[in-house]
């Protein structure tokens, strides 16, 4: 994996486009610094706090000089917060040994390639399953299932079953390009 | 694992919609996808590692290679 820290020094002036590509590349590995505590909390909201904290307090974080540093401390701001959130809710203790694996927990970035048959298959799509998943990427989180239902003249539970289909379909698809895509 | 499969359409559904960047805005506080509560562990485990596989799909269609989590997390501070 590349060391984003390069980008701390914009992100820490406050440029939110190099916080943006810093999100690009990190994500991942502090989504899956929490995979323990998703059958305790709801990880999406806790990291989408976590990151956003992490911008708050980027001008007064002192890297330590080694590999990843910035988001070596996105995951243990995600942890911390996790942590707190199971204790207000009463919830099961995750054990301290846990805490440390998950540092370690390792992500590769999508390569181009991956990129280029991820666009082909969604191309391929039929029209309702492809107007559903658009709508969600177009939403980018700012609106609920209803609304965007609403949105694309769907009732919510035939949008959600377009939305399954869709992402069934790239999947299927890159299954046909001997590209495995976990679909749970 | 077989006890993290769905048990009927209505948890499908459920899942499917908490493993959306989609969370209510509040200041302050964690604020859970409404759906998230009606979803057992299993189901929430499962939603979580939907979202994963989401997450790369989202970011491979985005001309600047971010998901719905981090656009959501953008247009919080800016």
């Amino acid at each position: 994996m590349s060391d984003l820290d390069f980008l701390h020094a914009r992100i820490a002036a406050g440029d939110a486009d190099a916080f943006g590509q810093w999100l690009a590349g990190a994500e991942p590995r502090v989504r899956g610094s929490l995979a323990s505590f998703a059958r305790a909390l709801d990880v999406e909201a806790v990291l989408q706090e976590a990151l956003v904290r992490l911008w708050q307090v980027a001008p007064r974080f002192v890297p330590d000089g080694k590999p990843d540093a910035l988001i070596r401390f996105a995951i243990r701001i995600a942890r911390n917060l996790a942590v707190s959130e199971l204790r207000r809710t009463r919830s099961r203790p995750v054990e301290p040994a846990d805490l440390e694996a998950d540092l370690a927990v390792d992500v590769p970035a999508p390569d181009p390639l991956l990129r280029q048959a991820i666009v082909d298959c969604r191309d391929k799509l039929p029209p309702k399953p492809r107007q559903a998943l658009d709508a969600r990427l177009a939403a980018a989180g700012s609106r609920d299932d209803d609304e965007l239902a609403a949105s694309v003249n769907m009732k919510l539970n035939t949008f959600l079953q377009n939305f399954t289909r869709a992402r069934q379909l790239l999947a299927a698809c890159l299954g046909k390009r001997g590209i495995v895509v976990e679909m749970p | 694992m077989s006890d993290t499969e769905p048990t009927d359409e209505g948890n499908d559904e459920l899942i499917e919609q908490v493993a959306g960047a989609y969370r209510p805005r509040a200041r302050d506080e964690l604020r859970y996808h409404p759906a998230w509560h009606d979803l057992d562990e299993a189901g929430r485990e499962r939603a979580y590692e939907l979202a994963r596989s989401l997450r790369t799909l989202e970011a491979a269609l985005d001309p600047d290679g971010l998901s719905t989590t981090a656009h959501a997390v953008l247009a919080r501070i800016r």
